[in-house]
C-alpha cells in the first residue's frame, strides 16, 4: 500500500508541476512560439491536458524551437516494421499463455429466487 | 499562407464520420447491455455496473483495434484514405470510451474502500509472482495513460510545436498501448470469460491487425527496394497512365521520403509529397492554377519550383523527371529548395 500511495503522490506532483508549466506557457509562451495561435483563443483550453501531461517536453520545445526545414525523411517506416514484427511474436505468446492459464473449474454459484421464498438451482 | 488554429476543423465529412462512429458505439453498448447477459451461463449474471464496465472495456479494445487497422488499410488500398484523414477523431473517441471504462471501474470496485480510489487501485493488484492471477490493472492503466497523452496531443498545434518527426514518434507509442491493452485483457477479462466470445474476438482482432501491418510494411519494403534504371541513379516511377486524374502519383524512395508526380495538361512535374507545414500528403491534393493544394490545411505550392505563392514563404523540394516512351523516370535526389524545374512535355517522349 505504501508503494501505491507513493505512485499516486508522484502522479499528483507531476500534474501540479504540469499545471504550472501549462498555464505559464498559455499565458507567456504560446503567442511568441506559434504565429498561428495569435488571435485564436477557442482552441487554447484543448491544449492544457497535453501541456500538463507532457510538461518536460513542453519546456524543452519552449526553450528550443524545432527547425522549420521540411522533414523529407520518414525513418519511422523501419521502426514500424520492426515494432510489428516484435508484436507478431509477443502478442500470440501472451494470448496463448493467458488461454492456457484460464481456469475452467470456476464454480457456478446457485441463483436464488427471492420472490418465491425458496431457493432453487438454475441447472 | 497562415491558418489560425480552431478548436476543431469541422468539415462535412468529419461531421458524418464522427456521427457514424458515435452512433456505432451507442449501438454496440446498447446491444452489449441487452445481449451479453444472455450469453453467460445461468447463475453468473452480473450487476449492471459490472456489465457496463465490460461493455466500455470491450468497446474501447475493439475501437483501438479498428483505429490501428486504418493506417495499413490506407497504405494497401487508397479507397481507405478517407478513414485516415479523420483518424485523430477516432483516436480521441477511443480514449473517451477507455476513460468511461476506467471511471466505471473506480466508481464501482474502488469507491467503497477506506483508501483513496487511486491508491486502492494500485494497492490491489500486486501478485507479480503468481502467473495465475497475474496483475492486469497496471497494464490497463499504462495503456490508458498512453491513449490520454495521444488524445491530448491530437490538435494540429502539437504537430507544429513538437515538429512532425517528434510528434510521429510520440504517436507511434499507440502500438505499445495496444500491446499493453492485450496484456490487460489477457490477464483480466480473458481469465474470467465464461464463453469463447472474448478469446475469439481478441485472437481474431490481433491476428488481423498483425497481418495488415506486416503486409503494409512488406509492400513498402518492396517499393523501397526498386533499383535505379541506370548508372545515373534515376528510378522508374511508373507509367504515364499511372498518374491518377486530379491527384499525384506518390513514389516512395529508398531513403524513406516520397515524391508526388502530377500531370497538368500534357506536362508532368514532381515535388516532395510532404507539405512543409505539417507533412500533409501533397500527392493527394488538388491542382489549381499550377499549384498543388495540400488536402490537410490548404497550403499551396507551385509545381514549377515548389514555392508557395507570395506573400507566403513555405517551400518544398522539386525533383527532375524524364520520359522513356511512356515510362516516367525520376531522379531521387531532391533539388535545393526553390529550384525551378521545367515540366516534362508528354508528347516529346523525354528530354
Amino acid at each position: 500500500m505504501a508503494a501505491a500511495a507513493i505512485i499516486v503522490a508522484l502522479g499528483q506532483a507531476w500534474l501540479l508541476a504540469g499545471l504550472a508549466v501549462g498555464v505559464a506557457f498559455l499565458l507567456f509562451g504560446l503567442d511568441r512560439r506559434d504565429a498561428s495561435a495569435r488571435g485564436a483563443y477557442g482552441f487554447r483550453p484543448l491544449l492544457l491536458p497535453g501541456l500538463v501531461l507532457l510538461w518536460p517536453l513542453v519546456l524543452w520545445r519552449w526553450l528550443e524551437p524545432p527547425s522549420l526545414q521540411p522533414a523529407l525523411r520518414r525513418r519511422h517506416k523501419r521502426a514500424h516494421a520492426l515494432l510489428w514484427l516484435g508484436l507478431a511474436c509477443i502478442l500470440p505468446a501472451i494470448l496463448a499463455t493467458a488461454l492456457a492459464l484460464r481456469r475452467h473449474d470456476i464454480p457456478v454459484p446457485a441463483s436464488v429466487r427471492i420472490d418465491s421464498g425458496s431457493s432453487e438451482r438454475d441447472e | 499562407m497562415s491558418v489560425s488554429y480552431r478548436p476543431v476543423g469541422w468539415t462535412r465529412s468529419k461531421i458524418v464520420y464522427d456521427a457514424v462512429l458515435i452512433a456505432g458505439i451507442g449501438l454496440y453498448l446498447a446491444a452489449f447491455m441487452r445481449f451479453a447477459p444472455k450469453a453467460r451461463p445461468a447463475g453468473t449474471l452480473l450487476d449492471d455496473q459490472s456489465l457496463a464496465i465490460k461493455a466500455y472495456g470491450t468497446c474501447a479494445f475493439l475501437l483501438l483495434t479498428l483505429v490501428l487497422m486504418i493506417g495499413p488499410l490506407a497504405r494497401l488500398d487508397a479507397r481507405f484514405l478517407p478513414l485516415l484523414y479523420n483518424r485523430r477523431h477516432f483516436g480521441v473517441i477511443t480514449c473517451t470510451v477507455a476513460a468511461a471504462h476506467a471511471m466505471a471501474v473506480l466508481d464501482w470496485y474502488f469507491a467503497y474502500s477506506p483508501l483513496s480510489p487511486w491508491v486502492a487501485l494500485f494497492a490491489t493488484d500486486t501478485a507479480w509472482g503468481d502467473l495465475r492471477g497475474f496483475p492486469f490493472i497496471p497494464f490497463g492503466v499504462a495503456a490508458f495513460l498512453i491513449l490520454l497523452v495521444l488524445a491530448a496531443t491530437s490538435h494540429d498545434f502539437w504537430l507544429n510545436f513538437l515538429s512532425p518527426p517528434v510528434w510521429k514518434s510520440l504517436h507511434m507509442s499507440i502500438y505499445g498501448a495496444y500491446g499493453l491493452a492485450v496484456l490487460h485483457v489477457a490477464f483480466g477479462a480473458f481469465q474470467d470469460a465464461r464463453n469463447a466470445g472474448l478469446p475469439v474476438v481478441v485472437f481474431g482482432g490481433s491476428g488481423t491487425l498483425i497481418a495488415l501491418h506486416l503486409a503494409a510494411a512488406w509492400r513498402e519494403h518492396r517499393l523501397d527496394q526498386r533499383g535505379p534504371v541506370d548508372a545515373t541513379g534515376w528510378i522508374a516511377a511508373g507509367r504515364i497512365g499511372d498518374v491518377p486524374a486530379g491527384r499525384g502519383l506518390v513514389v516512395p524512395l529508398a531513403d524513406g521520403s516520397s515524391v508526388a508526380i502530377f500531370r497538368e495538361g500534357d506536362t508532368l512535374s514532381a515535388i516532395s509529397n510532404l507539405c512543409a507545414h505539417q507533412n500533409g500528403p501533397l500527392g493527394e491534393g488538388r491542382l489549381r492554377d499550377g499549384c498543388v493544394i495540400c488536402p490537410w490545411h490548404g497550403y499551396e505550392y507551385r509545381l514549377r519550383d515548389g514555392c508557395a505563392p507570395a506573400p507566403f514563404t513555405e517551400r518544398v523540394a522539386t525533383y527532375r523527371l524524364r520520359l522513356e516512351a511512356d515510362m516516367i523516370l525520376l531522379d531521387p535526389k531532391p533539388n535545393p529548395l526553390g529550384t525551378a524545374v521545367d515540366p516534362v512535355a508528354i508528347g516529346e517522349g523525354g528530354r
